[in-house]
């Protein structure tokens, strides 16, 4: 990027604050006229030593923390962190925390979605399709508010269960917002199906082929928008997925459209989860009997070992990687955020179009700089 | 014509600059009343409410915003060149001034005779009007020059390739118009159509314009020049305080004298039945009323289209401009020259 | 493809390259491998196993044992085993050979290693610092000897 310019080119850096990005980093474009001739991102706007910090603070208090890797997004990361220390542990959650447990990150899922496709809607210019969904996203947000007390970063699993019940009536006030969520879903597919405009904008337009996806290690919406049915709640299931019927949402041409359209899809499946969830969701102890693991964490000291666990985040594929030296605090922890790869792969995707299909692109890979920063 | 007193005569120039003043309040008022209207619509297809607080219906919301535009710092980045990035909203507001001349605001019939209500009349007045319109042009590029910012520079860019599309079109269509009534004054352009208005004789015309003076405007479907996401305000995006101010406005008289032009040649202008005309108290206020009604229905169409759709890619724009308008004007030229010999004869 | 097969064809290509195989469960399996053939047996493993998603490429510090070790997940997107392969480094110099040939999205995780620990990776295509300014080069945070507050914080460096 630093050699010469050529006669008609320029450099323009979409700077750390941007309208158009999900967070900040840096992109350096050099353009000749209004196309991409390279790109380069720069990170690090926002980078808060999480994995350092973890290796000081108990297990307990790492809950916290690593909620805000992903701050819109705190149920996965939870989980991910959670699932890796009671592997260490060696205990299991009993089943009515696990269907908990799986109700809330589809929750989860929803929102995110929700606000990724507004995002993206506003980064096109279709600025009343963010409202929209925004709207929306309340109603899946005061569910979760009933359940854990907050909106975001919720701090709510511990290790071996949960820590509070579903409230009372927590299922006749879900399934009305689940129900005007599947007319909405569809409204939003008509919407966007039927505008000449937005097809225009969308087809076509940042295509990834299964074979670069592979090699450029996108997981994800994105992934499966190429034709790779790669899902960790099929490929490796955790909690009680195993027992729940869904599919894997894919498509074939791998472009923006193909990718919100994905993402729709997951919608569907999310609710269709949901609503099997609250059907067969069993009563039960939220605790592993027998353990002095419950609602008050005691003094632990996780026996040494090492563990990788991975979860399925909205935006792709969550992975921790724990060390435990016998003490009560983690000795090493990597996270490994989704958005990481997607971003790096961001260069060699924008490469020749133009600058207003780079925000086409990289809002409809939907991340959050947080979590590639961590 | 009406007899005017002797004792009026010497005062008539001083007339005329109170009606010319007033002219400019009114149609500050009108421009504050547009973006009023402009951020209650665009609340209400939103779900939300819009201004609602200061004052009724928020209603002064703008005179709160205007004080806060007042009470601004100026400030200028420090290479900008300071001749042209000092003086370029006054060349937009004065490009959208020299506009306002030639456009009849309405018209009152006393004892069944017309006046219209111009501060002149020209011979060629639509001419004249979209000469006046592409002038903002030159603003913008003077904006974009003098602000040494990239972000403006490649707004800038994009302005140029979608003016050059979009004036071809808009002038063709217009001129049909004026060779089907066989006159480029808008004055009787607009009064010669009866009660047979120009879009039923010219449809394709009219939607033609439509979609050309939207871009003319500068508004979504078309307003890469401005698009948040991508440039960050684009060519405005170092201008803060009145100077901002004067340019907002500038963009907002602009869509009003728009919406004024597509009442006046296509929707019959301020045209009213006999009998009304005829009336002494409904002559007075009727055709005026009836045409700022057309004009604010436009107006709210131009609004409200913003909010619907999304946003073309440059290259999209000038696709549209060049290879479907610009044949469709031709289309209508076409059938405009046969409809006037036909109507002539 | 489950865990038994691969470990077996790992340790019959590369005998000594890798030691103290593991299965820890049907998808989990951990090996740790010579730090000069680390580069081969991702090759390998890329071409005839099917191992084609790198998770992730750490660094662990181990002062005790004067030891750093760089740790690859490697997964595949057609079975559900995750390979974890470790390469010891001694502490004071540690040197690897880069796998971005291999698998293209290792190069930021190798940037991020090499800033916050140390670890130089031989060949890699731009070896600069990804999030920590560049005047924090040679610090190596995320070491266990790192001071930190009071005497190491933004203000006293940056």
């Amino acid at each position: 990027m630093e050699e010469m310019l050529g006669p008609n080119e320029m450099i323009v850096h979409l700077g750390p604050q941007h309208p158009m990005q999900p967070g900040p980093f840096r992109l350096n474009l050099r353009l000749k006229g209004e196309t991409v001739m390279d790109a380069e991102v720069e990170l690090g706007f926002i980078h808060k030593g999480i994995e350092k910090i973890l290796e000081n603070k108990t297990y307990l208090q790492g809950i916290t923390i690593v909620d805000r890797i992903c701050y819109l997004v705190a149920m996965t990361n939870e989980e991910c962190f959670v699932g890796c220390t009671e592997k260490l542990l060696g205990i299991e959650p009993p089943e009515r925390a696990q269907y908990i447990r799986v109700i809330l990150e589809e929750l989860s899922r929803l929102q995110s979605h929700l606000l990724g496709m507004g995002e993206f809607g506003e980064f096109i210019g279709f600025v009343s399709m963010f409202m929209y969904t925004i709207k929306e996203r309340e109603d899946v947000l005061t569910l979760i508010d009933m359940v854990t007390g907050a909106r975001v970063t919720h701090s709510y699993l511990k290790f071996g269960g949960v820590r509070d019940d579903l409230p009372e009536g927590f299922k006749e006030k879900a399934l009305p917002v689940l129900n005007n969520l599947k007319k909405v879903i569809s409204d939003y597919e008509e919407l966007f199906g039927s505008d000449r405009i937005y097809r225009e904008r969308t087809v076509g337009v940042g295509v990834l082929t299964a074979d670069v996806a592979k090699s450029l290690g996108v997981s994800g919406p994105a992934l499966r928008a190429t034709g790779v049915p790669f899902d960790i709640r099929k490929n490796e299931p955790y909690l009680v997925y195993k027992d729940l019927d869904f599919k894997v949402c894919t498509e074939t041409a791998g472009d923006c459209f193909a990718r919100v359209q994905v993402r729709l899809n997951e919608m569907r499946e999310s609710i269709y989860i949901l609503e099997q969830c609250l059907d067969r969701i069993p009563n039960g102890p939220l605790f592993p009997e027998g353990t002095p693991y419950g609602r008050r964490t005691p003094v632990m000291r996780v026996p040494a070992g090492e563990v990788f666990h991975r979860v399925e985040d909205p935006r792709g594929e969550m992975g921790m990687y724990m060390i435990s030296d016998g003490s009560d605090k983690p000795y090493r922890v990597k996270v490994r955020g989704p958005y990481f790869p997607t971003l790096q792969a961001l260069p060699p995707l924008i490469k020749g179009t133009t600058v207003a299909d780079v925000a086409a692109i990289s809002g409809s890979m939907d991340g959050c700089t947080s979590e590639a920063d961590r | 014509m009406i007899d005017i007193p002797e004792f009026i005569v010497p005062l008539i120039p001083w007339i005329r600059g109170l009606v010319g003043l007033s002219l400019v309040g009114a149609i500050f008022l009108g421009a504050m009343g547009a973006v009023w209207i402009e951020r209650k619509l665009s609340a209400d297809i939103q779900f939300r409410y819009g201004p609602s607080r200061v004052g009724k219906f928020g209603l002064l919301q703008l005179v709160a915003d205007a004080i806060k535009l007042f009470t601004k710092e100026d400030m200028r980045p420090r290479n900008a060149d300071r001749l042209l990035f000092d003086n370029a909203p006054i060349f937009m507001m004065s490009s959208v001034f020299l506009m306002l001349v030639a456009i009849p605001v309405g018209a009152v019939f006393i004892n069944g005779v017309e006046y219209p209500l111009a501060v002149t009349e020209m011979d060629i007045s639509v001419l004249y009007i979209e000469a006046m319109s592409a002038i903002t042009i030159f603003g913008i590029f003077m904006i974009a020059y003098g602000s040494n910012n990239k972000y403006s520079l490649l707004g800038a860019f994009r302005n140029f390739a979608r003016m050059v599309g979009y004036e071809v079109p808009l002038g063709i269509t217009v001129v049909s118009v004026g060779i089907m009534t066989g006159s480029l004054n808008i004055v009787e352009i607009a009064s010669s159509q009866g009660l047979l208005w120009n879009i039923f004789l010219q449809p394709i015309g009219f939607i033609v314009f439509f979609i050309a003076l939207m871009a003319d405007m500068g508004r979504l479907p078309f307003d890469q020049n401005e698009s948040e996401e991508e440039l960050v305000a684009g060519w405005i995006t170092e201008y803060t305080g009145m100077r901002f101010g004067l340019g907002f406005f500038a963009e907002y008289i602009h869509m009003i004298l728009g919406s004024f032009l597509v009442a006046l040649l296509f929707l019959g202008g301020w045209n009213v039945p006999a009998f009304v005309a005829n009336n002494p108290v409904l002559g007075l206020i009727a055709p005026t009323g009836f045409f700022l009604l057309k004009t604010v229905l436009v107006l709210m169409t131009i609004i409200g289209m913003r909010w619907a759709v999304p946003r073309f890619r440059i290259d999209q724009v000038v696709d549209l401009s060049w290879k479907k308008l610009l044949p469709l004007s031709l289309l209508n030229l076409v059938w405009a020259v046969g409809l006037g010999l036909y109507l002539g004869a | 493809m489950d865990a038994r097969t691969i470990i077996e064809s790992l340790t019959g290509k590369f005998p000594e390259a890798i030691s103290e195989a593991e299965v820890e469960s049907p998808i989990r399996i951990r090996a740790y491998v010579d730090k000069e053939k680390a580069k081969e047996v991702c090759q390998y493993l890329k071409d005839s196993l099917q191992f084609d998603h790198l998770c992730s490429v750490c660094g662990v510090d181990y002062p005790q044992r004067n030891e750093q070790e760089a740790v690859y997940h490697i997964a595949s997107y057609d079975h559900p085993v995750v390979l974890m392969l470790k390469a010891r480094l001694p502490r004071d110099s540690p040197e690897i050979e880069s796998i971005v040939p291999v698998y293209w999205n290792a190069n930021w995780y190798e940037r991020e290693t090499y800033e916050l620990f140390g670890i130089k990776f031989k060949n890699h295509p731009n070896l600069k610092p990804l999030v920590l300014p560049e005047e924090m080069l040679g610090e190596w945070p995320l070491r266990k000897d790192y001071e930190g507050f009071p005497n190491k914080t933004a203000r006293n460096l940056v």
